[in-house]
């Protein structure tokens, strides 16, 4: 647990946080706008005493009304990961800027996004789908679909012929199962 | 606390109006009683999922009700009428045939960790003539699917087993393969490769040892020399059908 | 973007006609910039499909291949042959069910993927783990460490035309993994690894099958690696080609080995310690070419390294309980954790959101090979069309974890 990290995030990034940061055993975790993401990697990744200049992972995250996008990133000067959360991102308009600009390796990360939960990296030269077949039409990581204990039941399931083994047609109520109290 | 145990009352299994189904037996040919380990360790958080708790007979039952229809149990060397005693030269074809088994190169998954450690040094399946792993379809004879079959490879392996020529076989090494195992809830897997290819032999397992790998190939063996070189009319697309 | 509305399988114009499926796989519209620039053909130029399956070993990958001649001008991975839907079917499973549904990831080296997962419910909770337990963590990690580099040299030489190492490599692997089966109960899928310590202690079976396995395991290695060192044909077909530098290594999110042959000195278990790491002592190999040769070396010496931990493991071995005591029924507070290893093929991390409930409300696993293959795109072209999978081998992708 980094405490200079925690002072020294806030000073150099104040008024692109949106609430406090947090911190717990040896994760360092912030919450931004997505509208800011670009400013605020460029800063993590390029001042000098903050050189976060690896990127970890990077996540979608559905929460049952919005979508979150988690950023894990490290650098040499401090032992704690750091988190960014972009946090709010309308369900019906999926759109957040893309950090293929800073890192190449983010454009199939985001592919996958893309492909598990809808959202539009704007800024990637190449978001298409990368794990489903292209004429698959629903988001399997986002809460509205559900699993069938037959998958030729469930929503994105039965498209191709190959899966259609006559199963009944009836399928699940869209209801959102829960909403997370954490995320 | 969600552990609960079901009612120490009610019917046996297979009565009407019991909670626990029996596994499928043909009274005909019964061995033995069957065992049934009601499953009274762990019900699910979400009363919904699995099909919803108690049991639903439609689902649960239907695998019963089909294997009561006997259709399962065809006699599959099916020649009927012109069940011709096979001559020298069949026997030397099979003979010829289960000795020189080719297998494609096809392993998808993890399984196909455990057939390449069953072709190598330690478990030789070279000794039973199987080694030479083709890369092409046109020149392999056996189809050892080892690992997940996803809906977005069930094109390319389909199309490969159309490619291959006969006489062809298929062998399901694995637990997904056979019926979908640890993945027959989810959105992007085929549950068992029989709903798209004609399957000979099941492999169960996850994964299957090397030695369990070597049995099947050997009930294959056994396959290929009882069924005397006859290929009956292969249905070559789903074979489970509906409701299963 | 509207959320689509659910698909309704009589819908026409989502049903593909059962006599067009599969026939072939027309090239799809060129709809993102990327795809047009790779689809455009120029004169002289050839598109080549080496389709999912295909005489390498690593599983179904799909690339697509501009050639000019005999050289590669682009290429196009297309992945999701053996997309499985795990992070679905972690939502809807226990915690503890978990551990085996991440296992066949990166299925060579599954101890890893559990001790991710096992580590991130262990930081949600705040769980200690008892020394004997992280000590036998390490040691069986450390085994499969060796064995998934084993492998990893075998398929790297079979990719290149030498059938004689991966026979003996696999005949070293299993060796190992009847070890780790004498103590998990499985050759590959071990599901060993539990929240809060391991299932089951040291036996007598595995310590007698690693004793003697360590008396040989040293001149074993050296025997097998002169085959290849030495070798003019692998040295030279392997020198110079993929090189990496340090500065796309770090754009693309490379880890592991393949970081490492870059001149980053970046090891999860040196940079940031988990387990028992601290105590143990290693050296982290390192080398600045960034080829494929580069690459092949460092794991050797990585193999060396394992070897040393394990002896270390061996002796330093503390008595104690193997497993903390938890309720089957677990229900973390709500929170979030991320956790990273050090896995065979680069970084293996986890990062999970708990709401309170039995089930983890969002299980994130990053394995290493996804990135390792974008890295394809910019490592093949120039080269010639054989040394493609040479190259792709000496990455070390796991196409389980790669489309997991």
């Amino acid at each position: 647990m980094d405490r200079a990290l925690k002072a020294l995030l806030e000073r150099k990034l104040g008024p692109s946080l949106e609430g406090p940061v947090r911190q717990r055993q040896d994760q360092t975790e912030i919450r931004i706008r997505p509208g800011d993401l670009p400013q605020v990697m460029r800063t993590l990744h390029d001042e000098h005493d903050l050189r976060f200049e690896y990127l970890a992972d990077l996540a979608g995250v559905d929460t049952g009304t919005t979508f979150q996008v988690v950023y894990h990133l490290w650098s040499e000067v401090t032992p704690d990961w750091l988190r960014v959360i972009a946090d709010g991102i309308p369900r019906d308009e999926p759109r957040l800027p893309s950090l293929t600009f800073l890192w190449k390796g983010a454009e199939w990360m985001e592919r996958e996004a893309y492909d598990m939960f809808g959202l539009v990296f704007e800024g990637n030269r190449d978001l298409r789908r990368i794990y489903l077949p292209d004429d698959f039409v629903s988001f399997p990581l986002r809460k509205d679909f559900h699993l069938a204990d037959d998958v030729a039941r469930s929503p994105g399931g039965g498209v191709r012929p190959m899966e259609r083994t006559g199963a009944p047609k009836d399928a699940d109520e869209t209801t959102l199962r829960r909403t997370s109290p954490g995320a | 606390m969600a552990l609960t145990r079901p009612p120490a009352g009610g019917p046996p299994p297979g009565e009407p109006g019991s909670r626990l189904p029996v596994p499928a037996t043909n009274a005909d040919d019964a061995m033995a009683e069957a065992i049934v380990v009601p499953n009274a360790l762990w019900t699910p958080a979400d009363a919904e999922a699995y099909g919803g708790v108690p049991v639903d007979e439609a689902s649960t039952l239907a695998l019963r009700r089909y294997d009561e229809t006997g259709e399962g149990r065809r006699n599959d060397a099916r020649w009927g009428a012109l069940d011709v005693v096979p001559t020298k030269a069949d026997i030397i074809l099979d003979l010829i045939r289960l000795n020189s088994l080719m297998p494609l190169l096809s392993g998808l998954a993890c399984c196909a960790i455990e057939m390449m450690s069953t072709a190598t040094s330690r478990n030789d399946m070279d000794r039973w003539g199987m080694f030479p792993f083709r890369a092409s379809p046109r020149q392999a004879d056996v189809l050892i699917v080892a690992g997940t079959l996803t809906t977005k490879m069930a094109d390319p392996l389909v199309r490969l087993w159309e490619e291959m020529p006969e006489p062809k076989w298929c062998v399901a090494m694995g637990d997904c393969t056979c019926s979908g195992g640890r993945y027959k809830r989810s959105y992007s897997t085929i549950q068992g490769i029989d709903r798209v290819l004609p399957v000979d032999v099941y492999i169960p397992g996850c994964p299957p040892r090397p030695e369990g790998l070597i049995y099947g190939m050997m009930k294959l063996q056994q396959l290929i020399r009882e069924r005397r070189g006859h290929w009956p009319e292969r249905k070559i697309g789903p074979t489970v059908p509906e409701g299963i | 973007m509207t959320t689509p509305t659910r698909p309704s399988l009589d819908d026409p114009a989502l049903t593909i006609p059962v006599d067009h499926a599969g026939i072939f796989e027309p090239i799809p519209l060129a709809r993102t910039e990327r795809q047009q620039e790779f689809y455009a053909l120029k004169d002289g130029e050839l598109l080549i499909n080496m389709g999912p399956q295909h005489p390498s070993t690593h599983g179904v990958l799909r690339v697509v291949l501009k050639i000019n001649g005999e050289k590669v001008v682009d290429l196009d991975p297309v992945l999701g042959y053996l997309h499985r839907g795990v992070e679905k079917l972690c939502e809807n499973a226990d915690y503890h069910q978990v551990i085996s549904h991440v296992d066949p990831l990166e299925y060579i080296a599954s101890l890893f993927n559990e001790w991710g997962a096992v580590l991130s419910f262990e930081k949600l909770l705040d769980l200690e783990v008892p020394r004997r337990a992280e000590y036998i963590r390490v040691l069986s990690a450390e085994l499969n460490r060796v064995a998934s580099h084993m492998l990893y040299l075998g398929f790297f030489a079979l990719d290149l035309g030498g059938i004689t190492p991966i026979l003996w490599s696999f005949a070293e692997r299993d060796e190992i993994m009847e070890m780790l089966a004498a103590l998990t109960g499985q050759k590959l899928l071990f599901n060993y690894f539990r929240i809060g310590g391991v299932n089951g202690d040291l036996n007598h079976e595995f310590m007698s099958r690693l004793g003697d396995w360590m008396g040989r395991a040293g001149a074993q290695l050296e025997a097998g690696m002169g085959l290849l060192n030495e070798n003019e044909i692998f040295v030279r077909r392997a020198r110079g080609m993929g090189v990496i530098d340090r500065e796309t290594a770090l754009r693309m999110c490379v880890t592991g080995p393949n970081l490492r042959a870059s001149g980053v000195p970046f090891d999860l278990r040196r940079a940031h310690p988990y387990s028992v790491y601290p105590e143990l002592d290693f050296d982290v190999p390192t080398r600045s070419e960034g080829d494929s040769l580069a690459r092949f070396l460092l794991r050797v010496d990585e193999v060396r390294q394992s070897l040393r931990i394990i002896d270390q493991c061996l002796h330093q071995m503390p008595d104690g309980p193997v497993s903390a005591r938890l309720p089957r029924l677990l229900r973390p507070r709500p929170g979030r954790a991320f956790s990273s290893v050090e896995a065979p093929r680069g970084q293996c991390s986890t990062y999970v959101i708990s709401d309170g409930t039995d089930q983890p409300f969002r299980m994130r696993i990053h394995d290493p090979s996804f990135l390792h293959l974008q890295l394809m795109g910019l490592l093949m072209p120039g080269n010639l069309l054989p040394d493609t999978m040479a190259i792709m081998a000496s990455l070390d992708p796991v196409m389980g974890g790669v489309d997991k």
